[in-house]
């Protein structure tokens, strides 16, 4: 019977990489198709993002966001409720951290204070975005995943709200906050690159959620709530309270995240729109196979291409959306029970006929 | 004339369980032909085959002499096949006329002709002396209906092979008998009924032919003449063994569990549970016989917590456990093995660790401060695996790629030594193998009498509460209707008779029994 | 004066209402045959965006509209493809395919068009045409609030009441209510649930095409990217309201559009805008919450009327009253002369 787990197991592993490879394919062919300079296109989408120190730095700027977010996903999907507040979170993690970072700026608070402050009240915001529909879910039994894509659009008003009517420099050319502060700014660790400290913390948020989901009493709880509810109650599992408790843990991350992003990358808030973190997560989250020791793997698979795709954009016009349809295309394929599944069917059959014939020998 | 053959028929599950092999059995135009074999045996998926809705990897089918290949419903309806299926597939918000012509709709300017399906249904069921009106909802139905909707509907599309799947398991005695009438009205008619069942006495009655499946395999196909319920018994279960189980008489002490005047309303308002009452004390197993569906699983979820009762109260050890978390409850001396294992008794897509564990893995003694300490967990598991002989590659292995034996034993490893001193076991050997089944019987008395802890056994296997228990109640309707002090004193035949109803104890014959 | 701007209130709920009501219809079938259609947003997203496209390459508003329906079938489709062909999970794959969508029309306009935000200045596509009614035209309110609406939104009524006929009378809807109550018992009978699901997908995705088309080439002139936002959802909301009734969904549609115009109203003053846009997503999740509650009240409700109403009545258990070999001796441990005997006694 091993034989299947091991089957299997290998199976899915090449199963996503064969996902990754054929939504690549299709996404060469279409850019050799729209464009003059296909070799020069693809090229740049591919190999772009390693051909500088810069480019190599871009790749891990914008992973810091993304293991953020997907860790945040890795909670929702590990209990099955496709909680996707966690894009609005990012949006009001960043702007209320904002909203900090200018209150103590001219007060005589030191930077690393001011910072903590910054990313604690980001991870509130992300808890209480998560939270809404969680409960909206376990006490009225009302769908979460709707409800948490209605409160992304709240949640993007409420924060450009903010950004127009609380903390906007009248004085800056574009719509955009007042200056956020010298002393909020995370120190950048590799110089050439934009790499700040937010990659450490967002490690460490990793290893954290790691040992939450696989050393700790919770993690348990939420794993057995994720995949069979009725046995986590009979069990004496509290499944309510785990189901909404890991939903608000996840999306302190995507706040965090959210916090992170905008100390660490800009020197004013400006959001004026979904920043797509958050539907990244999930699929980082996909990928991973909730497991959070995955995430930044998969994180850096997915700022990989969203870097080859930016790069793309400012050399070529074309928009960087394109990749939402190689990301699509992959969560369909790996989600897809039956992709790839005759195979994996006639592996499977032939060990079982084959362990039936020794059987029937030694009988 | 042959109707009906398949050969050599293989069916092997994606998960790599064999469901038939090499299966070979035939069915005559007219003929009544019986399908017996134990729980698992293979029946319901050789069925499943022949009606298109599994396809084997091995194997022929024939009707009418014709080798053809079935490969859906559709396909095995437009063969003349049809069946009738142990849950009904009836569309319950629809009408019979509806639910019967559903696929075959007369339509009449591109809509469906509702008077024609009406007039059709009216017509088939007075045919065949159903007694069916047409117009009637079908949720609003009794049971014995509902089947006739569903005979009806394989027959408006022009059956000629009739398969009923255990067609007799949900009815009452008087339905049972009228199936009977039908079907032989059908049999002269030219149809062929293949009748599956666990019931010797009706096979015996109704049926010319008996196939035989015992473990996948085909164990032979006889005419119903040739055999007596004796002979039909050994070749299905193919051993004649009466279980005994050794134990020396209890010695009771407090009482752990008290239930009094239990009352329960079903979701559909139904009484489900009417003012039960009794006591199980240490030391000893309380049995509670009965026909499945008679309100133990009821029983079984008041006093385990997980649903709620609307009147009377539990005590367990002293304490009433209504309005507490089940956590609370099985902290306080409760443990439980639930009937449904797959879905409620193991998560199953975990490793047996985390399956053994379940219940205890926050417990302080198996915490390293705020962290589960993997060495404690590992080490008991390995020893429960060794004390239950699990068969398995390693601790990690994950609970569905066991086999049905195996997966019963972690939930009765993780249930017996949870350090409850109440161990509530609803079917605990139901679909297991013979082996394991004894084991855990065995266990089970070994653990009360040792430990003088109390248990309540819930169980449809006479021989299972006959030999376990100690006390013995029955229940029926959701009344406890007789009572006996000395469960191996009592005969299968005086059960059977208060089981189904035919006697029943006054509240006075059980005064002092409870 | 007063009566006027009922009229104009009213005209605009209607003109609002028109792409609510066919993503609400969109996610009604969906909802008949068991189905949770979150898609209804890449539906219209396609339908809005393939609409002004062959609008333009053709010049014809007729194609355009054609255009967008095949687009919406497609995508439609799309979902069939991935969850019943490809067992995927309902949930991802609908997240997955609006993530697609939202990305993808935007790039699809910018491999078109070479402009990333709207097709206004470079796609010459014109609005499917109002229709005058003018008889209504000098009755009050009512004759402001119906008379020159937009021929789609005439075709939303429309569409709500032919759906309604379709699902209770022809074939293929009983077929799908079959599916959506009991998806074995439909099979069993020879319907292919899988057929149905594709047909309901189909059907689906051709109404929020027509949706999206509304959008694209009624409610404004030309695409613009993410232009659907949330509506499709606003429609599902709609639709679990009556539990897809088709003629119910409309009319909580319409609710929504109510909302949607007071937003429109209030943007006029001076009241904050970004707050004034959040009101009909507010009001989508409040709505939603209420009905949630309101379901599991009548259903505890239910419950407790039945259970009066059977307390009285003795033996109410449907007793499985035959004994089965089962129950009778143990099929696991397998003693025979048990069973006979016991057998026999019956």
């Amino acid at each position: 019977m091993n034989k299947t787990k091991r089957i299997e197991n290998t199976f899915d592993v090449v199963r996503i990489l064969i996902a990754i490879l054929l939504a690549y394919l299709i996404a060469l062919i279409i850019l050799a198709l729209i464009s003059d300079d296909p070799w020069n296109v693809i090229s740049l989408f591919i190999i772009g993002p390693f051909n500088s120190k810069k480019h190599v730095g871009d790749i891990f700027t914008l992973m810091i966001p993304l293991v953020f977010t997907g860790l945040c996903m890795c909670f929702v999907y590990a209990i099955n409720k496709f909680n996707l507040a966690g894009e609005g979170a990012v949006n009001l993690g960043g702007c209320l951290a904002a909203c900090v970072a200018i209150a103590l700026r001219d007060t005589a608070v030191p930077g690393w204070i001011a910072i903590i402050l910054c990313i604690i009240v980001g991870a509130l915001a992300g808890m209480l975005s998560t939270a809404i529909p969680a409960i909206a879910d376990q006490v009225f039994h009302a769908d979460v995943c709707v409800i948490s894509l209605m409160l992304n659009y709240i949640l993007l008003y409420f924060t450009t709200y903010i950004l127009k009517n609380v903390i906007k420099d009248q004085g800056a050319s574009v719509t955009a906050s007042y200056k956020l502060g010298r002393k909020v700014k995370l120190a950048n660790l590799i110089p050439g690159t934009q790499i700040h400290i937010g990659l450490l913390i967002a490690l460490a948020c990793v290893v954290f959620v790691a040992i939450l989901f696989y050393k700790m009493p919770f993690g348990y709880k939420m794993r057995a709530v994720g995949v069979n509810p009725s046995f986590a109650r009979y069990i004496g599992i509290p499944v309510g309270s785990t189901i909404i408790l890991s939903q608000v843990i996840g999306g302190a991350f995507a706040g965090m995240g959210g916090s992170v992003q905008i100390l660490g990358m800009f020197p004013r808030y400006k959001w004026e729109s979904l920043t797509g973190y958050g539907f990244d997560g999930l699929m980082i989250a996909v990928l991973a196979r909730k497991n959070p020791v995955l995430v930044p793997l998969s994180a850096f698979l997915i700022a990989y291409i969203r870097t080859g795709a930016s790069l793309v954009a400012t050399k070529t016009q074309i928009p960087p959306e394109f990749v939402s349809i190689i990301q699509g295309i992959i969560i369909v394929l790996v989600a897809a029970e039956m992709f790839l599944s005759g195979w994996k069917k006639r592996l499977i059959f032939s060990a079982a006929k084959k362990s039936l014939k020794e059987k029937e020998a030694k009988a | 004339m042959e109707a009906l053959k398949m050969e050599n028929i293989t069916k092997i599950y994606p998960n790599g369980f064999v469901a038939n092999k090499g299966i070979t059995f035939s069915v005559q135009e007219g003929e009544i032909h019986a399908l017996v074999g134990e729980n698992g045996a293979g029946k319901t998926t050789l069925m499943k085959v022949l009606f298109g809705m599994e396809q084997p990897q091995e194997g022929r089918i024939y009707v009418g002499g014709k080798q053809v290949k079935i490969t859906s419903p559709l396909d095995a309806i437009a063969k003349g096949v049809g069946m009738v299926h142990q849950h009904f597939m009836l569309v319950p918000s629809m009408t019979v006329a509806q639910n019967v012509t559903l696929g075959i709709e007369p339509r009449k300017h591109g809509l469906v002709d509702n008077e024609a399906c009406v007039k059709m249904t009216q017509q088939l069921s007075d045919k065949y002396q159903f007694g069916l009106d047409a117009t009637a909802t079908v949720s609003e139905l009794s049971v014995g209906l509902m089947q006739k909707v569903e005979i009806l509907k394989a027959l408006a599309r022009g059956a000629k092979v009739l398969i009923l799947d255990e067609p007799t398991a949900v009815l009452t005695p008087q339905e049972t008998k009228e199936l009977f009438e039908q079907l032989k009205l059908l049999k002269k008619s030219g149809h062929s009924v293949i009748f599956i069942s666990h019931k010797l006495e009706e096979v015996m009655e109704l049926c010319d032919n008996v196939t035989i499946l015992r473990h996948g395999y085909c164990n032979g196909s006889y005419p119903i003449s040739e055999l007596d319920e004796r002979k039909l018994s050994r070749l299905m279960v193919g051993r004649d063994v009466i279980l005994k189980i050794e134990k020396p008489d209890p010695k009771p002490g407090k009482p752990v569990l008290e239930v009094k005047n239990l009352e329960k309303l079903s979701d559909e308002g139904k009484v489900v549970l009417d003012h039960i009452s009794f006591t199980i004390r240490e030391g000893e197993v309380l049995g509670i016989a009965g026909v499945e569906g008679n309100g133990q699983n009821y029983l079984s979820d008041c006093i385990s917590g997980m649903q709620k009762y609307d009147g009377g109260d539990v005590l367990l050890n002293g304490k009433s456990i209504s309005g507490r978390k089940i956590s609370d409850i099985r902290r306080s001396g409760m443990s439980h093995i639930p009937e449904d294992r797959m879905t409620v008794g193991c998560v199953s897509t975990m490793s047996i660790m985390d399956n053994v564990m379940a219940d205890r893995f926050d417990r302080p003694e198996n915490m390293k401060g705020i962290f589960l300490d993997q060495q404690k967990a590992i080490a008991q598991t390995d020893a429960l695996i060794k004390e239950f002989e699990i068969s398995c590659d390693d601790r990690s292995e994950e609970i569905r790629l066991l086999s049905g034996g195996n997966i019963q034993k972690v939930v009765v490893a993780r249930e017996f030594t949870s350090g409850a001193n109440f161990v509530l076991a609803n079917q605990p050997t139901r679909g297991v193998d013979v082996g394991t089944a004894e084991m855990i019987r065995k266990y089970l008395v070994r653990q009360v009498r040792e430990k003088q802890i109390a248990s309540l056994l819930i169980s449809a296997d006479l021989n299972e509460v006959l030999e376990v228990s100690d006390r013995l109640l029955v229940i029926r309707q959701g009344k406890i209707v007789a009572a006996f002090s000395k469960a191996s004193m009592v005969s299968e035949d005086e059960l059977g008779e208060y089981m189904l109803g035919i006697k029943t104890m006054t509240p006075d014959e059980m005064e002092g029994l409870l | 004066m007063s009566a006027l701007r009922i009229g104009s209130f009213l005209y605009s709920v209607l003109r609002l209402s028109t792409p609510l009501i066919f993503a609400a219809l969109s996610a009604a079938i969906c909802e008949k045959a068991g189905l949770f259609n979150m898609a209804a947003e890449s539906m219209m997203l396609w339908g809005a965006l393939i609409g002004v496209m062959v609008n333009g390459w053709t010049g014809s508003v007729w194609l355009g509209f054609l255009g967008g329906c095949c687009a919406g079938v497609v995508t439609g489709l799309l979902i069939a493809l991935a969850t019943v062909k490809g067992k995927a999970d309902l949930m991802l794959a609908q997240i997955a395919i609006n993530l697609a969508s939202s990305g993808g029309t935007i790039f699809m306009l910018y491999v078109v068009t070479g402009d990333k935000s709207t097709s206004a200045m470079t796609i010459k596509s014109q609005s499917l045409p109002k229709i005058a009614l003018p008889f209504l035209k000098n009755v009050p309110v009512i004759g402001r609030m119906l008379n020159n609406q937009n021929l789609l939104t005439y075709g939303a009524i429309l569409a709500a009441i032919l759906l309604m006929i379709f699902i209770k009378r022809s074939r293929t809807g009983v077929h799908i209510r079959a599916v959506g109550e009991n998806p074995n018992a439909a099979e069993s009978v020879g319907i292919s649930v899988s057929k149905t699901y594709f047909l309901t997908w189909a059907i689906s995705g051709l109404l929020g095409g027509i949706g999206g088309v509304f959008m694209s080439m009624g409610y404004t002139s030309a695409f613009t990217k993410n232009m659907v936002a949330g509506r499709g959802y606003i429609g599902l909301c709609a639709s679990s309201m009556v539990r897809g009734n088709p003629i119910g969904a409309m009319l909580c549609a319409m609710v929504f559009g109510v909302s949607d115009a007071i937003a429109n109203q209030l943007q006029l003053t001076n009241a904050p805008v970004d707050l004034v846009m959040m009101l009909p997503y507010a009001v989508t999740i409040i709505v939603l919450i209420i009905i949630s509650v309101i379901k599991i009240r009548t259903h505890v409700r239910k419950i407790k009327n039945k259970a009066s109403q059977v307390k009285d009545q003795p033996g109410i258990l449907p007793a499985g009253l035959s004994l089965s070999l089962d129950s009778l001796y143990g099929i696991a441990s397998g003693p025979c002369s048990a069973a006979a005997a016991g057998g026999s006694s019956v």
